[in-house]
């Protein structure tokens, strides 16, 4: 008994030695003033970069995609920021809360890094975005979609969390728009995989249906890993809907598609996508079905905004050997791009070459970003952190082969 | 026994090969492995990673490693023949292994194997022609893996004096330049700084900064081998008084290292060293199934997700939470909460036997975990978005924020549950539980009350892992479905297995090789699963009874080995006669 | 137990109440709670009238011909278990290896339309190609996880097993990438079938035949040939069969090969119905294939086809069957629940499997 008294204590003794040196206060380094702290590089040495993505388990791709379209924005940035080469450290988020935080806890605790882009998902990014941000670190995730990440009444934490990617109240609600508005339907039968991205999705979109005076007809759901979809569609069959909504990951949305035209019963109902399907991977898995399969995405094309998305593609295959394997390499893409821009605003020069960065300054830069052309549409931020203006579009993929995977030609926009 | 006799006589055979062969063989394994690493991705990966910043990258030294260790592993095992045709077997040995990746490096060049092989690209084409032509390339690649192997050899038969000293200071050199960046993570502070300017540039070890940790590990390796016989002989002749004053110092020391590490390494350390706690309570729990009642358990996961939803929704202040209760107030009704799952869960498996339990408690793990995503149970336990917003633990308004804070609770909480799980193993019960593990027939008719005995192992084990699932749920203020999975069921039997089933000491040794070390080189995290089920069968073929195997295996063990030395020179004896 | 204390005299039946523990209590409440939403959910179904006769062969359908590939995964496991009575976990991996280095050449015959011209042949060279990899890779398995380990009684090769499973899903995730393949989707295969009057896609008789074939073939060699006497004997006692001459060895190899092979049909047969292949397609078949094998009666080889059979059938019937009635939402979310809670069942009830497992009593 008295052991563990004795250690009860020192861990709290302990503890509290640490809670009191860990406060952040204002700090002047060189010519540069700011309440959370500066970063100072010296002359010749690299800016650090931090980024956190899904990089191993069974959604890997989910990750491995956005770390290498941020790559990318790096190589088409020379790997150099305001004079200083980038080092960049990938760690792994594991898509899950548990991964998020132990990636968030070691970029965290390198003092040098003065940002970090991602996470990819909602789930690594709620216990990771306020660790970041007690260290003064501003994120920019890539593919969390969670409405709680920026809602105006988020905790203290997500403060610093900004995403070049929608939030799922306004895809989930202009896309029950469009089936309503655009494709008159007055029956929606939904599908989710689980994830708290899709569920999210699935019934922001239900609500706005209901609201808009449609009816649901089934509210149905699947795993990722699931290959049978058969069953759930012959399930969805019997309510006869107008249109089946499964804004859900390329694996199990390839399935439905696939299986999709084997079910009596659903001639007359159209299947639609997520945004998750924008990549060649898609028309890789879903073969010859893809073709006349429709999706809803934020509108990237030319006219919309960045032209510059198929050259994104091209040097993809040309670094990692195959076509995007995810969709949202493009958002990653824009986060790393609109953090290195934030990143040559903020930084200061002394005489003797050395850069300084302000971490409430980064921050507040990054939140102010207006109007960045990017690969997945223009970024804008809001005062909460979201930046991917979401503009909707569906799009229509009118090739199988992944060759021709080209955003307006293949798939083309059949809506706006 | 009969099988000794066949073990024995197999293991006979295999010693008789001739000195060719081997060679050949050595060759074959060591640079195969080589390229392997370079058909996955790894030796790519390894590419960008410098041991010694801008002079050696990983890749380089594990192209020359398959050839050195090729050398000093044929050299190993011709035991019996000449030091001359040692050496030359070696040099042979090392030829083989850097012929072997001179013909990966050709085919790459020749024949375009990217359209089915994705690593065979021009990155690894680079490393493995240092960027020469490839003709010159072939040429350095057989040459150089001639001399790794003849240094492999001449290591092997270096005096041991020498040898010693060289392969610590070479390991630690190694070591610091692979975790340099976790080092330098504990560098950065004031006067530590000028440390890591003289070691470390921002991508790895300084070629001095290598050479400095290669000599202080030598010189140190050196002295310990001449101060060891001065040590050794005083611990033989301490008195009992003195004895315990060493044992004391040594847990003293423990005791300050765990105690007082995490708080200088900083949170990340903090969190990594957390998360093996974790997997110790949850390690400790199924020891009480699994090594002690033998009760095989794949679904322990359940009991981790009962603990963890629990505090979630007594504390949390989302909507769907039910009270509002302290950590402190929800931990005992979690553990509670667990026990009662816990043996809930071991009544349908109560007469189930041997592999089928692995299977039942597979399903039965499966089944909480579908149940917790389900949109049908989505009401009461947030279905896949979870529960948010849990507060973090308190006393006395010190509030327990960060990774390193958090870690000492759950270093209380896996010593308490050490010190239960140690006075329950010594326990009647405790001796219940070994009976039925041995023989369930004999221990019935014993008058041991199977089921309470079973059910109460179940319950017991399932406690550990509900406060392990507590810690979980206010480490990380928040909780997703996605974190139960049966990869930590997996984990859990993995690492007691590895550890060394049944003794707690190996619990707390596999958590850290199998839940820390990856945590550590988390940079290699794409191939993190790779290492991860290597690391698991080359312990398991290394040391099959565990890292740190309980007494009761030691002995039966070594009672094992020595039987089978008796019988193959028996038949050693039967042959030359 | 209780049955009994029904009809026994008041003073003896007052002694068996007393006799009923906890734990029967709560096994009689796991039944009730089974056969309440079973009966309840499927009476409420029928009430409800949602599916016609021709959807409920097509659900009948789909669950035989996914249960046709657990079938096939299923005999790998139950041939080693009955030998070694060990756990192959890596199996599923090993399907999973075969199926995709036979994408390739698949895709590589659909592109010059061999695949089309000759589709017997084209598929009997991929079938080969994947059997012979899952073989190679069946016997590395068996080499560096169960051999070492073949005299010893403890855990370390299901753990093995694990690292190896774990090592061949990043392996082949390293060496042939993350994306999804798609396996080609020949014309002859998008064909339907009319099948007493209710229309099937071509595929599933394949599958199903196909799934058949294999199993009668393994059980001819189990049962008439001298190496599937061996194998009886060895599966029956070791020991014994070493003393009376039978290369223990060799039968063990012989049976990862043909494990192997199984496997490699299974994993092509899988692709062709599902189509996808990536480094991840093995492991949940391999779990539930495992399953199967154990509820058909684990060892038993009629029994591992029952038991790949009924499973399929359960997952694809039973959430439209049971929970659909009962208002459950989402049931198809919960597929592997019922596949799960059906199991453990068997287990209590019926520890031997539905087919019964043809082992020596005393088990390793």
């Amino acid at each position: 008994m008295k052991t563990k008294l004795v250690m009860k204590a020192l861990a709290v003794a302990a503890g509290v030695a640490i809670g009191a040196t860990s406060g952040v206060s204002a700090e002047t380094v060189g010519p540069v003033t700011d309440p959370l702290g500066v970063v100072k590089i010296p002359k010749g040495a690299p800016i650090h970069i931090g980024g956190y993505w899904t990089l191993s388990g069974p959604d890997v791709n989910l990750g491995l995609d956005q770390k290498r379209g941020a790559e990318i924005a790096m190589d088409d940035h020379g790997n150099m920021v305001a004079g200083h080469p980038i080092k960049f450290y990938a760690e792994d988020s594991q898509c899950n809360a548990e991964g998020g935080q132990t990636a968030a806890t070691k970029l965290a605790s390198n003092r040098n890094i003065v940002v970090v882009v991602g996470p990819d998902c909602s789930s690594a990014g709620t216990p990771g975005g306020p660790i970041l941000w007690k260290a003064g670190i501003p994120s920019v995730a890539t593919s969390t979609t969670a409405p709680s990440l920026t809602a105006a009444d988020r905790p203290e934490g997500l403060h610093g969390y900004m995403r070049t990617i929608y939030n799922d109240l306004a895809a989930g609600a202009a896309d029950a728009e469009y089936f309503w508005n655009r494709m008159e339907c007055k029956s929606l039968a939904t599908i989710h995989d689980g994830s708290p991205y899709a569920e999210q999705l699935v019934r922001v979109a239900e609500n706005r249906f209901k609201e808009l005076g449609g009816t649901v007809t089934a509210a149905e759901a699947v795993a990722p890993t699931d290959v049978d979809m058969r069953p759930v569609l012959t399930r969805i069959a019997t309510t006869k809907p107008c249109a089946v909504y499964f804004p859900i990951f390329v694996a199990a949305a390839a399935q439905i598609v696939r299986q999709f035209g084997e079910i009596k019963g659903l001639e007359d109902t159209t299947p639609i996508g997520g945004s998750a399907l924008m990549a060649p991977g898609f028309l890789e898995a879903a073969g010859d079905s893809a073709v006349d399969f429709v999706f809803t995405n934020p509108d990237t094309s030319p006219d919309a905004m960045g032209n510059r998305y198929p050259e994104l593609v091209k040097k993809y295959k040309e670094k990692y050997g195959e076509a995007p394997i995810q969709a949202f390499h493009q958002n990653a893409y824009d986060g790393m791009a609109v953090t290195l821009m934030g990143i040559e605003k903020v930084a200061v020069k002394d005489d003797a070459g050395n850069t300084y960065i302000g971490r409430q300054a980064l921050r507040d830069t990054l939140f102010a970003t207006k109007g960045f052309d990017g690969m997945g549409g223009e970024v804008t931020c809001n005062e909460h952190g979201d930046c991917a203006g979401f503009k909707f579009a569906a799009y229509k993929f009118v090739d199988a082969d992944p060759e021709s995977f080209e955003i307006g030609k293949n798939p083309i926009k059949i809506y706006p | 026994m009969t099988f000794t006799v066949v073990a024995a006589s197999y293991r006979h055979r295999e010693r008789q090969r001739s000195a060719p062969y081997r060679t050949v063989m050595a060759g074959v394994t060591f640079g195969g492995v080589a390229v392997f690493l370079g058909f996955v991705g790894i030796l790519t990966m390894f590419g960008q990673r410098e041991v010694i910043a801008e002079t050696l990258s990983l890749a380089h030294l594990t192209i020359a490693m398959s050839a050195f260790f090729a050398g000093l592993w044929v050299t190993h095992a011709s035991s019996r023949t000449g030091l001359a045709a040692r050496v030359a077997q070696g040099l042979g040995a090392g030829t083989v292994a850097g012929a072997l990746i001179a013909l990966l490096a050709l085919s790459i060049h020749l024949f375009k194997l990217r359209r089915v092989f994705i690593a065979l690209k021009k990155d690894l084409l680079d490393i493995l022609t240092f960027e020469q032509s490839i003709g010159a390339a072939v040429a350095v690649l057989v040459i150089g893996g001639a001399l790794c192997g003849l240094l492999g050899a001449a290591l092997y038969l270096m005096p041991r004096k020498l040898r010693r000293p060289l392969v610590v200071g070479l390991t630690w050199a190694f070591f610091v330049g692979l975790f340099q960046e976790l080092i330098q993570l504990m560098l950065q502070y004031e006067f530590l700084m000028k440390f890591r300017e003289l070691f470390f540039t921002w991508d790895g070890l300084k070629p001095q900064g290598a050479l400095i940790v290669f000599a202080a590990a030598a010189v140190t390796a050196a002295a310990w081998q001449a101060y060891r016989p001065r040590y050794d002989s005083f611990r033989e002749n301490a008195t009992p008084g003195q004895a315990r004053m060493l044992l004391g110092f040594k847990i003293l020391i423990g005791l300050v290292l765990i105690i007082g590490f995490p708080a200088f390494a900083g949170n990340f350390i903090g969190q990594v060293l957390m998360l093996v706690g974790l997997y110790v309570l949850m390690g400790m729990g199924l020891n009480l199934e699994l090594g002690l009642a033998g009760l095989l358990d794949l679904g322990f996961v359940a009991f981790f997700a009962v603990g963890a939803y629990t505090t979630a929704l007594l504390t949390s202040n989302a909507d769907i939470a039910i009270a509002n209760m302290s950590f402190w107030q929800a931990l005992p009704i979690a553990v509670v909460l667990s026990v009662v799952i816990g043996v809930l869960f071991g009544i349908p498996v109560l007469k189930v036997r041997g592999d089928y339990l692995a299977v039942a408690t597979l399903g039965l793990g499966e089944i909480v975990r579908v149940l917790v995503l389900s949109d049908f149970a989505a009401p009461v336990l947030g279905g896949a978005q979870g529960v948010l917003g849990i507060p973090r633990p308190s006393i006395g308004g010190f509030e327990f924020n960060d990774p390193v804070d958090l870690f000492y609770i759950t270093l209380v909480a896996s010593a308490v549950a050490a010190y239960f799980a140690w006075r329950l193993e010594n326990s009647r019960l405790g001796r219940a539980w070994t009976a039925i593990r041995d023989d369930e027939d004999v221990a019935q008719a014993l008058g041991i009350n199977l089921v309470n005995v079973k059910l109460l192992a179940y319950g017991l084990g399932a406690g550990f892992a509900g406060v392990a699932g507590a810690i979980f749920a206010v480490m990380l203020a928040s909780i997703f479905p996605h974190s139960f999975q049966l990869l930590i069921s997996i984990n859990v039997l993995a690492l007691l297995i590895v550890g060394g089933m049944g003794s707690l000491p190996g619990v707390v040794v596999g958590a850290a090789a199998l839940i820390g070390l990856p945590e550590l080189l988390r940079e290699f995290g794409e191939y993190r699963f790779l290492f991860y089920g290597l690391v698991i069968v080359v312990m398991m073929r290394l040391k099959a009874e565990g890292l740190w195997p309980s007494a009761a295996r030691r002995r039966e063990r070594m009672l094992e080995e020595e039987s089978r030395a008796a019988i193959e020179a028996e038949l050693r004896g039967g042959a030359s006669r | 137990m209780t049955a009994q204390a029904a009809s026994a005299p008041a003073g003896t039946r007052l002694k068996a109440l007393k006799r009923i523990t906890f734990v029967d209590v709560v096994l009689w409440a796991l039944r009730v709670i089974v056969v309440v939403v079973v009966v309840g959910g499927t009476i409420g179904t029928f009430v409800k009238g949602t599916y016609t006769t021709a959807q409920w062969v097509d659900f009948f359908m789909f669950g035989l011909t996914i249960g046709g590939v657990y079938a096939l995964i299923a005999l790998g496991y139950t041939m080693v278990y009955g030998i070694l009575r060990l756990i192959n976990f890596a199996h599923g991996d090993i399907t999973m290896a075969g199926a995709f280095s036979a994408y390739f050449l698949a895709s590589s015959l659909d592109r010059a339309g061999t695949l089309d011209a000759f589709p017997l042949l084209a598929m009997l060279a991929i079938m080969a190609l994947a059997m012979g990899v899952c073989a190679g890779i069946a016997l590395i398995v068996e080499h560096i996880c169960y051999r070492p380990f073949r005299h010893v009684k403890s855990l370390a090769p299901l753990i093995c097993a694990i690292g190896a499973s774990f090592f061949l899903q990043h392996a082949f995730r390293g060496m042939y990438g993350s994306t999804i393949r798609s396996y080609p989707d020949p014309e002859w295969m998008k064909g339907r079938l009319d099948l007493f009057g209710f229309e099937i896609p071509v595929v599933q008789p394949i599958v199903i035949l196909t799934a058949l074939g294999a199993m009668l073939f393994l059980y001819l060699i189990v049962q008439k040939t001298r190496m599937g006497t061996a194998m009886r004997a060895v599966s029956e006692d070791r020991d014994a069969a070493a003393l009376m001459g039978i290369d223990v060895n060799k039968v063990i190899i012989f049976t990862f090969i043909l494990g192997g092979c199984m496997a490699g049909i299974g994993g092509v047969l899988y692709c062709f119905v599902y189509k996808q292949i990536y480094y991840f397609t093995g492991f949940f078949p391999g779990i539930k294939a495992f399953c199967a094998a154990v509820l058909g009666g684990i060892g038993n080889i009629p029994g591992a086809m029952v038991g790949g059979f009924f499973l399929g059938v359960v997952e694809s019937v039973g959430p439209a069957l049971f929970l659909d009635g009962i208002g459950i939402t989402a049931p198809y979310q919960l597929r592997d629940l019922i596949a799960f809670t059906m199991l453990v069942m068997i287990l209590i009830f019926r520890p031997q499997g539905i087919l019964g497992e043809r082992l020596a009593s005393q088990r390793a």
